[in-house]
């Protein structure tokens, strides 16, 4: 499946090393100061960057890169030596400098097409160009040195947590920018800045290293992590519109995490788990003070969440039943017959055909916002000066719930549990040999995820303040599974990664949405196709796709190690 | 591999955008007010759109969207906006609830929008009122025909205005169901009838007015049957309601299910008219439903566009402003509920510094809004919804819908 | 006893469909062991095939002659797609773990439906309508029309139509299973790949040949839901595979015979079950749910199915 790559022999690499290394300092020094520079005639476009000594956007992007690049090429030969014995230098500035050359292009295409025609380009856009061009040459003929192992490079425990600190904070800037982004050629670009500095920082070996960093302080990143989360809210000056798509990104993340744990660590797939959102929806929205609620008992919303959430896991517990029958490919069409059941069941259950509950197609609207106490959800609170909104509120609640499911994914993870589900995962026979009560843990399995599901369910229904039937079509469930492939299955981040693409995107690039479900099936093929472990792979699931991957196992095995360690 | 598919599309990224630079041009004014955004400049308030631009019902939303814009553009042009200039925001709600309600987020958080055209679907509206009724946006519906909406959830019993800032420029089904049934009972003289309906708020409230006005004017319903939009085969219900022997159908619904279950029915031997509401008023109907719909009954509001000065105008003006795509069932009272929208704005904005201030001033004065529309007369009663109550009875004749009867309804 | 017979003509034209797609599913699982997901959308294409060749040559004609080029129009799209599908997506997974062929599947399915879609209307050189609605399927005469009705139960031309496809395609399965070198190779690979390989047998070539022939009936079941229907759509695979499948696995997998007589007993069963069940629960509105349930039930009770699956149950 590895193509020839066209590269440079080692012989031609050699003997020009010493033009490569000055070639691609100089390339890198170009784009930092280009960003200094107008880059634009036209001063309506990406935000006015026709301004001299003024960076703005894409130009502070470009001297971010450059400054990454010039840091690189210091860590080879020069002051920064010392952090070359660690980091792939050679690597990381091929790969940023491809990124680089990406990113300058696509600014220049955005001059063009924006301002009508490359004669608007100022000085800086083609300085840029040429350092991009210049970096990208050079890097070429940048050697490989030899590396000292990972794991020991070290530096002081506070050092390490200020990288995390930083990383952290880096991640609340970088994701408060984008998304304040209405333009979306802006927003285009901030992700090819993206990807272009984590190319580079990740074929250095940087996030191998950050990764060793987060083992030894685990805890520090995770609470960091959720400091940033609860901080984002307040990036964003009582603006709603931004946290709106940030709540439906918590909820759609949290039941993919519990689908996590049925696909990704039991193993099971599940084509219909949409239907425990559903459930849980539903229960709150009968449950609740909507004049169209069909149920006459209203308890107070926690024990409406308990309830929504048990029902789901029963749900969970009636679709796991057949599993002690039949398993693979026939399961995955279970669960999607069990889903299709659902909303069906939901489009006929109006009073005319069958019991009246959830009004048919029209399902519950006029639900009001959640009131826990005193505090009303619908109501802008002042915090510290900043307003936080209805979509506030419900985002700090989302928030909780999925720390909770987090916490309960990671302790049945690294349980007795967790270890059967992989075990069932791998071969169902010979965990049965080897005790496993392979039938209990998979109903347990189904049963815990859709009692999560059902959880952030009876809380959409809240911030939906309504609940249709159409919003619970295969399409949604094929979704989910489809954050849990991209981001990789298994692991916390990816899923959240992965959710965070397929619901930001679509809200940030309203120009293609008429292709997004086209781009969105070709997607699926080309994972499966290409990397089908997803963008953040479990080590484990990776060496499951690529075992023939001698040294990608050895890694795994020094992970392991680490952690008995 | 990754690090070569990179650098070819780099490359060709790059090369696109040079062959690009051919055929630039400088861009035009700039340099002349660089740096000052603010001052003097013209005071601006835009109406939002809120419709499915994308999707299976893109071609009914594209055709809100053109008229508004229309409507917005003659008003620019009439130059009695007291300075002010109006704009068009329109955004795509994929005809889901939860687009719907970011797309109202949106637009409540940008402080030029002083009220908003939409939305399509019944479903969406009920997920948007409570959005920008917290901001206090007035909403005009052209499409939404759910009583409740504007009457509350008991809206037969006791009626209650949930949101004073929603109107709409469309009758309820409240309306049009009772309007058939007494064509069908004393024009056409039928006197048994069989029910379809596909259970979705328009279909199911149109079906129920329906047999409540025919059954209380004597006639008999003979069977009552639901269908599920999805299906596209429906011999099973024709199966059930063949021996009952109808005299016509009643179909609560749209035309993409109305078409097909008017063939079907004629080609299982059910030889007998379906009447339906202004969901299957389309041409669209008589292409599906093919040759044998003729005789097909529609309820539409409105007189028909031929026989009103108003509404010829509106047809000869949206065809010269050459839209992509044409106004569609819902263009023209998408027009006349963005002109109710910039009459009340008139009076609300004549003082007002900015647009957000003059949201709730907007709101009050809807309610004095009058004038006639392309629809005919538009004006709001105290729920929110049209005064207007002139319907058409429409025949399929020689592949055309043609006007048979136009009546006020009483 | 009019009603019954009514609803049983009913549920076998429906079963007829069924069952012609539910061959596809199980002539490919019986081979691969993969749930090629994407068949409904095989036959999606073969309905839009056949609709395309009668714009581009016959638009406006009715007569009974240009329903065999149809067919083959509707032949050569889904064919063309099913092939293709194997070669690009399905063939270099080969070997890969279980899910991924499976979502593969999914992501085909949601890629061709939005494909049509979208591009339908935009073919150059064509004039075709937009597929972002019902299309009408063209009325031939001799197969659609009045129908005909004996002693109260009326019978579809269409629906006769139908019943014929499935009678035809059935002999002429069997006798290619059972009579050509090429179905003997088939049934040696579904029973052993191995062993078949050793014997000279092509493998690749034996699977391409099962995605063709489950695509070519899966056009014909195309061609026969469109005269049924007089529309076609977008959509109309996603529940058609669904219930095929179900009918698939009612026979039992990877038995030919099974998704015939699968096919046949869901569609009579979902028609009665339409007409019988009483109260609230009866009815078109319910007649899904009693499918789906009909899948489980079988499933969990008798994952052979009802004539017994070929292959034993490997997942």
């Amino acid at each position: 499946m590895r193509y020839a790559l066209p590269t440079l022999s080692d012989e031609t690499r050699a003997k020009h090393a010493a033009k490569g290394w000055p070639l691609a300092l100089l390339g890198s020094a170009l784009l930092l100061v280009s960003g200094l520079l107008s880059w634009s005639y036209d001063d309506r476009i990406l935000g006015d960057i026709s301004i001299r000594f003024w960076p703005v956007g894409v130009q502070i992007m470009a001297m971010v890169l450059g400054a990454l690049g010039v840091a690189f090429a210091l860590m080879d030969r020069g002051p920064l030596r010392r952090v070359g014995n660690w980091l792939d230098v050679a690597l990381g500035l091929r790969a940023l400098s491809t990124g680089v050359l990406v990113f300058v292009a696509l600014v220049l295409a955005a001059i063009a097409t924006e301002a009508g025609g490359l004669v608007n380009v100022n000085e800086g856009g083609w300085i840029a160009l040429v350092g991009a061009l210049l970096m990208f040459v050079g890097s070429r003929f940048v050697p490989q040195r030899e590396l000292g192992q990972m794991h020991s490079a070290r530096i002081p425990g506070w050092a390490e947590i200020l990288v995390i600190a930083l990383s952290m904070a880096a991640v609340l800037f970088l994701a408060a920018y984008l998304l304040n982004q209405d333009d979306a050629w802006l927003f285009v670009l901030g992700l090819a800045f993206i990807i272009a500095l984590s190319m580079g920082l990740a074929r250095s070996g940087f996030f191998t290293w950050f990764g060793h960093v987060a083992q030894r302080h685990k805890h520090v990143l995770t609470l960091a992590a959720f400091a940033v989360a609860f901080l984002f809210p307040f990036t964003q000056n009582g603006s709603d519109a931004n946290m709106s798509i940030a709540t439906q990104v918590l909820i759609f993340a949290a039941t993919a995490i519990g689908l996590n744990i049925v696909v990704g660590l039991a193993g099971l797939l599940d084509l219909g788990y949409i239907a425990f959102l559903g459930s849980g929806a539903y229960i709150g929205a009968m449950m609740s003070n909507s004049a169209f609620a069909t149920i006459g008992w209203k308890p107070p919303f926690l024990v409406t969440m308990l309830i929504g959430a048990i029902v789901a896991s029963i749900f969970g517990l009636i679709i796991g039943s057949p599993t002690l029958r039949v398993s693979g490919d026939y399961l995955a069409i279970v669960t999607l017959a069990f889903g299709e059941i659902f909303r069906l069941a939901m489009f006929n259950l109006d009073g005319n055909n069958g019991p009246k509950l959830t009004n048919g197609p029209n399902g519950i609207p006029g639900i009001p916002d959640l009131q826990i106490g005193s505090f009303n959800f619908g109501d802008t609170h002042n915090v510290f000066g900043i307003p936080l909104g209805r979509f506030s509120n419900y985002y700090f609640i989302l928030l909780l719930l999925i720390g909770f499911i987090i916490l309960v994914f990671t302790r049945l993870n690294n349980s007795r549990i967790g270890r059967g589900w992989v075990a069932i995962r791998e071969d169902e026979r010979a965990a049965e040999a080897m005790g496993v009560n392979v039938f209990g843990l998979k109903l347990l399995a189904f049963a815990g995820g859709a009692f999560l599901a059902g959880l952030a369910g009876t809380i959409k229904a809240h911030q939906d303040s309504a609940v249709s039937p159409d919003q619970y079509l295969f399409l949604e469930s094929a979704f989910l599974l489809a954050a849990v492939v991209l981001g990789g299955m298994g692991t916390i981040a990816g899923v959240l990664i992965g959710a965070t693409i397929l619901k930001l995107m679509p809200e940030k690039l309203r120009f293609f949405s008429e292709y997004r479900l086209l781009l969105f099936g070709l997607l699926l093929v080309l994972m499966m196709r290409f990397r089908p472990e997803g963008l953040v792979a479990s080590r484990r699931r990776q060496l499951e796709f690529h075992d023939e991957d001698e040294s990608l196992a050895e890694e795994v095995e020094d992970w392991h190690l680490e952690d008995v360690r | 591999m990754t690090q070569r598919s990179v650098v070819t599309l780099g490359t060709s990224v790059l090369v696109a955008s040079l062959a690009l630079s051919a055929c630039g041009t400088r861009g035009g004014d700039s340099g002349s007010d660089s740096g000052s955004g603010s001052g003097d400049a013209k005071k601006v308030a835009k109406i939002g759109v809120i419709a499915p631009l994308s999707g299976d019902l893109s071609a009914l939303g594209k055709g809100i969207e053109h008229s508004v814009e229309l409507a917005v553009k003659q008003a620019n042009e009439s130059g009695d906006l007291n300075g002010w200039t109006l704009e068009v925001a329109a955004k795509d709600d994929e005809a889901k609830p939860d687009v719907g309600k970011n797309a109202a987020t949106a637009l409540a958080g940008d402080k030029d929008v002083i009220g908003v055209v939409g939305t399509l679907n019944s479903s969406v509206a009920q997920s948007v009122q409570p959005v920008l009724n917290s901001a206090k946006i007035a909403q005009v519906s052209p499409a939404n025909t759910n009583p409740s909406l504007t009457m509350g959830a008991d809206f037969a019993n006791a009626p209650k205005r949930t949101y004073d800032n929603y109107f709409r420029t469309c009758t309820t089904d409240s309306v049009q169901g009772p309007f058939a049934a007494r064509y069908l009972f004393q024009k056409a003289g039928i006197k048994k009838v069989a029910t379809i309906h596909d259970k979705k708020t328009y279909g199911q409230g149109l079906a129920t007015s329906f047999s409540e006005e025919f059954k209380k004017l004597g006639g008999q319903v003979v069977e009552a049957q639901t269908i599920n939009p999805d299906d596209d085969k429906y011999d099973a219900v024709i199966s059930k309601i063949k021996p009952k022997a109808p005299e016509a159908v009643y179909y609560g619904g749209e035309y993409p299910q109305a078409g097909p279950l008017s063939q079907q029915m004629k080609a299982a031997g059910l030889n007998v008219p379906l009447m339906g509401g202004d969901g299957i008023f389309s041409g669209e109907f008589i292409k599906l439903a093919g040759a044998t719909s003729k005789g097909d009954l529609a309820t539409s509001v409105g007189a028909p566009t031929e026989e009103l000065e108003s509404a010829k105008k509106f047809v000869t003006d949206y065809e010269a402003a050459k839209f992509p795509e044409p106004y569609e069932a819902y263009g023209a009272y998408s027009y006349d509920a963005a002109k109710a929208i910039i009459e009340a704005a008139k009076v609300s904005l004549k003082d007002a510094t900015s647009a957000e201030s003059a949201r709730e001033a907007t709101v009050k004065a809807m309610a004095d809004v009058s004038f006639d529309g392309v629809t005919g007369k538009v004006a709001f009663d105290q729920y929110g919804d049209t005064t207007s109550k002139v319907l058409t009875v429409y025949k399929v004749e020689g592949e055309k819908w043609a006007p048979v009867n136009t009546e006020e309804f009483k | 006893m009019d009603t019954f017979a009514q609803q049983l003509v009913n549920g076998l034209t429906l079963g007829s469909l069924y069952a012609l797609i539910a061959v596809g599913y199980t002539v490919v699982y019986g081979i691969v062991q993969l749930i090629n997901f994407a068949h409904g959308e095989v036959f999606m294409i073969g309905a839009f095939g056949a609709l395309s060749t009668y714009l581009l040559l016959f638009q406006g004609q009715t007569s009974l002659w240009i329903l065999p080029v149809m067919i083959i129009g509707a032949v050569i799209a889904s064919v063309a797609t099913a092939v293709i599908m194997e070669r690009v997506a399905y063939r270099p997974l080969r070997g890969a773990p279980r899910l991924a062929p499976l979502i593969t599947a999914i992501g085909i399915s949601v890629f061709l439906q939005e494909f049509v879609r979208l591009f339908y209307d935009k073919i150059p050189g064509t004039n075709f309508p937009s597929a972002k609605q019902r299309i009408p399927f063209p009325r031939i005469e001799g197969v659609t029309g009045t129908a005909f009705e004996a002693g109260g139960v009326v019978v579809q031309k269409s629906a006769l139509f139908t019943i014929g496809c499935l009678i035809m395609c059935a002999a002429l399965l069997w006798y290619f299973i059972n009579r050509t070198k090429l179905g003997h190779a088939m049934q040696a690979v579904s029973q052993d790949p191995d062993t078949a390989r050793l014997m000279g047998i092509n493998v690749d070539r034996i699977i391409v040949v099962a995605f063709a022939l489950g695509a070519a009936l899966a056009a014909i079941a195309g061609v026969a839901q469109g005269l049924q229907n007089a529309n076609i759509n977008f959509k109309i695979g996603f529940t058609a595979g669904l219930k095929a499948f179900t009918a698939a696995v009612l026979g039992g997998i990877g038995n030919i015979q099974g998704a015939v007589v699968g096919g046949l007993v869901l569609g009579v069963v979902e028609a009665l079950a339409t007409q019988y069940v009483p109260g609230q629960f009866g009815g078109s509105a319910w007649k899904d749910v009693w499918a789906f349930a009909l899948l489980i039930i079988v499933l969990v009770f008798r994952p052979q199915g009802l004539l017994g699956a070929k292959v034993v149950d490997r997942a």
